[in-house]
């Protein structure tokens, strides 16, 4: 009797065939899609505080889930893994399901990177998104310039206004938590609701084009050794950005104000960054050096900013991308904190999407 | 042969004029879904379409980009004329627009016109570039900036 190998070879062959008959796929629910972003590091240092003063640095790892959950309805989750000396820290840095009512109209929940700022929204935990290894200071991880995370609802959208593409971004929301350098994730500290509002421009007859203005207000309420302080923050922030790479322009300022409701104190805050940037034409266009300068200024006494103090940097750099998700960026970045000795920092990053 | 010679006259004299109603070769048209309500579109309207700014059709349709992969004149028209981007700053610019939850996902790509075209079919709210010589007659086409492949000025060349 012959082997029936090749007859079940056939029908194999041929169930395969018919199983994919070749059906176009239209919009399936829900489509959930994984990407994330990771770094590795290795920098040296001059600084005196410093302890190494050189070493490898693993970076965030950043997952992201998003799922188109309906044709309005969608989810999107981010959660990084951090590095610290004794376990490796898990946060979930954003959780939102939003509704696309349309163009104009789009209502969302959840925990977000707070819009008060154009860095904060555009790159965020994105290493390999952005141009260099640093953040500016008024938006660094753990900072206490900006409250990086907002938990609360958003309404947002954009109006054609004859070419200009108004948008913008109206919220409400928990504000910081008791740990001032986060988001009230689970609860706010107080009964009173942060809110935002941010205004933007995107116009079509320069699409790379974007500028805009945001304002953010919340009451803080900080525990002391023996009272609890109650503090009015208001943030307003401006940026204008040109996104093409020949050249790449980033610029923002932001102004800080807090009031103590029991003694009418007031402190201010300031900050502001301005990046340049250009894509060279050699190499495959895979180079762009950058360069920024940047300056925070800040009050003595603030009871918010307990770590944050003067400072003054100039950082340059070049980013070389090595395949279309991988980047490796050379820096090297200068700064003067409280009027101190300036501190230098090199940097070599390698940062990817997956 | 005074008729022979004058209809050979006529058939000869109408000739050019068929080049006014023949799209030129690289001529990239705009397909849609047949539900959209749209007959001509302007180009800087097409291009917040593609890029993904302007998520909805007039008619309160969600829009669903479909793009060519690989070296396809299709693709080039689109990074070159629509995008203004090479290749590596369009995979950027996309994982940027999912990662700012503008998005949820790059749009789909496919690797014929004869896929494109598919999808544009099975998908309501769907667009895609594809060179007109492929697409066949009843798929429908927009005009963009009240232009039509073939006609003087139609922005999407190769």
């Amino acid at each position: 009797m012959r082997a029936p190998w090749p007859a079940l070879l056939l029908l194999l062959v041929q169930t395969a065939a018919l199983a994919d008959d070749g059906e176009p796929e239209g919009p399936t629910y829900p489509s959930l899609k994984l990407g994330g972003f990771t770094d590795i590091n290795f920098f040296v240092t001059d600084d005196d505080a410093a302890d190494p003063k050189s070493g490898f640095k693993e970076g965030q790892f950043t997952l992201h889930f998003s799922s188109a959950l309906a044709a309005r309805v969608s989810f999107f989750a981010e959660v990084t893994l951090n590095a610290r000396s004794d376990e490796t820290k898990i946060d979930l840095e954003r959780s939102i399901v939003k509704y696309d009512h349309s163009d104009v109209f789009k209502l969302s929940l959840g925990k977000y990177h707070t819009p008060i700022n154009w860095w904060n929204v555009a790159f965020h935990h994105g290493q390999w998104l952005q141009t260099t290894v640093s953040r500016p200071e008024m938006t660094q991880f753990g900072g206490e310039f900006i409250p990086v995370h907002f938990v609360g609802a958003l309404a947002e959208g954009s109006i054609p206004a004859g070419g200009i593409n108004l948008g913008y971004r109206l919220g409400a929301g928990n504000g910081r938590g008791s740990v001032l350098t986060r988001g009230g994730d689970a609860g706010d500290v107080n009964d009173s609701r942060a809110w935002l509002a941010n205004l933007y421009v995107r116009p079509d007859a320069a699409y790379a084009l974007q500028a805009g203005v945001a304002y953010y207000d919340d009451r803080l309420t900080i525990a002391r050794d023996d009272a609890e302080q109650e503090l009015d923050e208001t943030i307003v922030s401006a940026f204008v950005v040109w996104t093409k790479e020949t050249p790449e322009v980033l610029a923002e300022y932001a102004r800080s104000t807090r009031e103590d409701r029991a003694t009418g104190q007031q402190f201010d805050a300031s900050a502001f960054y301005v990046q340049l940037a250009y894509r060279l034409p050699v190499l495959h266009e895979k180079l762009k050096p950058y360069v920024r300068y940047e300056k925070i200024e800040t009050e003595g006494g603030d009871p918010l900013f307990s770590k944050l103090t003067d400072r003054d940097g100039v950082l340059g750099g070049v980013r070389y991308d090595f395949s279309d998700y991988v980047a490796i960026k050379l820096e090297y970045k200068s700064q003067e904190i409280a009027g101190g000795d300036a501190i230098g920092t090199g940097s070599l990053q390698v940062a990817l999407a997956f | 042969m005074r008729v022979h010679a004058l209809l050979a006259t006529l058939v000869l004299s109408a000739l050019p004029l068929l080049g006014a109603f023949t799209a030129q070769a690289g001529d990239i048209a705009v397909v849609v879904h047949p539900g959209v309500k749209l007959d001509d579109v302007p180009f800087a309207e097409l291009r917040k379409i593609l890029l993904g700014d302007r998520q909805f059709w007039s008619a309160g349709q969600k829009v669903a980009i479909i793009v060519r992969s690989g070296a396809a004149p299709e693709r080039s028209v689109l990074l070159d004329r629509v995008y203004q981007m090479n290749d590596s700053q369009y995979r950027q610019y996309w994982v940027g627009k999912v990662f700012k939850n503008e998005a949820t996902a790059a749009p789909k790509a496919v690797s014929s016109n004869e896929a494109a075209l598919e999808l544009v079919g099975v998908t309501p709210g769907a667009v895609a570039l594809v060179d007109v010589d492929d697409v066949p007659a009843g798929v429908k086409q927009l005009k963009v900036d009240g232009l039509k492949p073939g006609d003087k000025g139609y922005p999407l060349q190769r």
